[in-house]
């Protein structure tokens, strides 16, 4: 039988980290990868609404605190994971999340230039 | 470079908002260098694993390769499932709430927070019963025969200490201990033995013939005359281990003493009985059964559940041994063994045999509208299977 171990860091406390959930998918503007890369800006409303600013869009969101966290796994060894389904090895605990930034409403476009009616 | 707070100024020029109905900081958001890896995935915590994990302690998932993975903190067991969103998850470190923002001093107006990584799936987590038959099938591959057994002492294949169990079973280290003592498992040299059965009665047989020449109460056995009359006949680990085993431990006045468990010891005695034929006349088992319990003990059909089973239907009544522990642990499998055996059952009757399939917070019922069908027999409510048993 196989045995992974999650183990916390063990090291003080646990990071809290922050999940951002988009609709659909992100892709670089460049092929390659995505590290390095951009996403955006994101602001508050002074009334605590996250705004995230994406290219040409502006999404707002909502803040939620999540009934159930989640921890943030890494797995130990350095290989990435083969597949979402398998698991192996030794993983340790990274963070935990426990808010998360919403973003569900259709992105607005920002309009940069409005052409004048001839 | 890193972008610069004139440059966002400038975004939300062009975006249209005005800065004065924002708070002054801002996160500017980047995939970091690991972020592409796949190295991170995210597992949702049910209630308790958070402080568990907040507290130091690990998890284990534990899973043959044939087998559904469940993943154990210390006490509890969880089917493991991966959850799909259609939704991009980004998981940002150092990202802070309004809350943070503004309890802090205003010093800084721009906060790089790099994403560690993102996913559209993670791990979801559902309380599950441990799978604990595979303990029984485990100890039961060699039982203890007692000192005197014929058996080769020599071979320690099939004896398991705690951390063999532990590697060996999807169960939480509390859920295994835990089931260890409800099936009377002791430790000897180290290793989780379960007593053979006759060596059990043998054992159990030496202390209410005590009893019953020393004229004891049930109620109030003392340990260690215990010892020193059948110190000699068996072991004495052995001789408190059934006294453990059989009776509810006590201290008064500095002595140790057991209340005997009348149930369990009457409980035990049919089974000895039962288990050499495959069924029984009723009354004549009745009658021999209450013979053969000790002095001042009585015997009831409901000691016997989940061990045997009286079928009404046959003239003349009879009985025969069924234990639940020998069943399937699967639901699905149990049902279709128990409608095999008997086509109709009544709730009473079937409810020993099903109790232990009760999930946290299921009851009999529940398990009965889903695996079975009802109907009306002469008065009664039965129940049979949904589907043609073979």
């Amino acid at each position: 039988m196989v045995q992974i171990i999650i183990s916390s860091s063990g090291t003080g406390a646990l990071a809290q980290w922050m999940l951002v959930e988009l609709q659909g998918e992100v892709e670089p503007r460049q092929s390659g990868s995505l590290a390095g890369n951009l996403l955006g800006d994101l602001h508050y409303t002074c009334e605590g609404i996250p705004v995230l600013i994406v290219g040409h869009h502006i999404l707002y969101g909502k803040i939620v605190q999540l009934e159930k966290p989640f921890a943030v796994l890494v797995k130990q060894g350095g290989a990435p994971q083969p597949s979402p389904g398998e698991l192996q090895g030794h993983y340790t605990v990274a963070a935990l999340i426990k808010t998360k930034l919403l973003f569900k409403t259709r992105p607005k476009p920002i309009i940069t230039h409005v052409p004048k009616k001839v | 470079s890193q972008r610069s707070r004139a440059e966002v100024d400038v975004t939300l020029q062009t975006a249209k908002l005005n800065p004065a109905e924002l708070l002054p900081a801002v996160h500017c958001l980047s995939f970091g260098p690991q972020a592409s890896s796949g190295q991170c995935c995210l597992l949702q915590l049910e209630p308790g694993l958070c402080a568990e994990l907040e507290a130091g302690r690990s998890l284990v998932i534990r899973g043959e390769k044939d087998e559904q993975a469940v993943l154990c903190s210390r006490d509890k067991t969880y089917d493991m499932k991966i959850a799909d969103t259609s939704n991009m998850l980004l998981f940002v470190p150092g990202c802070k709430t309004p809350e943070q923002l503004n309890a802090e001093p205003a010093s800084c107006n721009i906060i790089h927070s790099q994403i560690a990584g993102f996913s559209n799936n993670y791990w979801e987590l559902r309380r599950c019963r441990p799978k604990l038959k595979k303990l029984r099938k485990l100890l039961m591959e060699d039982p203890y025969e007692g000192p005197d057994s014929q058996k080769d002492q020599t071979l320690t294949f099939s004896k398991y200490t705690t951390e063999d169990l532990l590697s060996l079973i999807q169960a939480s280290e509390e859920e295994i201990l835990h089931q260890l003592q409800v099936i009377d498992a002791c430790k000897i040299e180290g290793h989780w033995r379960i007593l053979e059965f006759n060596y059990e009665m043998k054992l159990l047989d030496h202390v209410t013939q005590l009893i019953d020449s020393e004229s004891w109460s049930l109620n109030k056995v003392p340990l260690r005359t215990c010892l020193e009359e059948l110190g000699s006949l068996e072991p004495r680990e052995m001789i408190e281990h059934i006294l453990l085993s059989y009776g509810r431990k006590y201290v008064d006045d500095g002595e140790v003493y057991f209340e005997m468990r009348e149930d369990k010891i009457c409980r035990a005695i049919a089974q000895m009985l039962l288990q050499n034929a495959v069924k029984f006349n009723l009354s004549e088992f009745q009658e021999v059964w209450q013979q053969s319990v000790p002095e001042g003990m009585t015997t009831r059909l409901d000691q016997l559940k989940g061990l045997a089973l009286v079928d009404k239907s046959s003239r003349p009544e009879t009985i025969f041994l069924l234990k639940v522990e020998d069943l399937p642990e699967d639901n699905q499998e149990r049902f279709n063994s128990l409608f095999s055996i008997r086509e109709k059952w009544t709730e009473v009757d079937i409810t020993p045999y099903i109790q232990d399939l009760c999930a946290e917070k299921q009851t009999v019922g529940a398990l009965l509208t889903k695996y079975a069908r009802s109907s009306m027999l002469n008065g009664v409510k039965v129940y049979n299977s949904r589907r043609p048993i073979s």
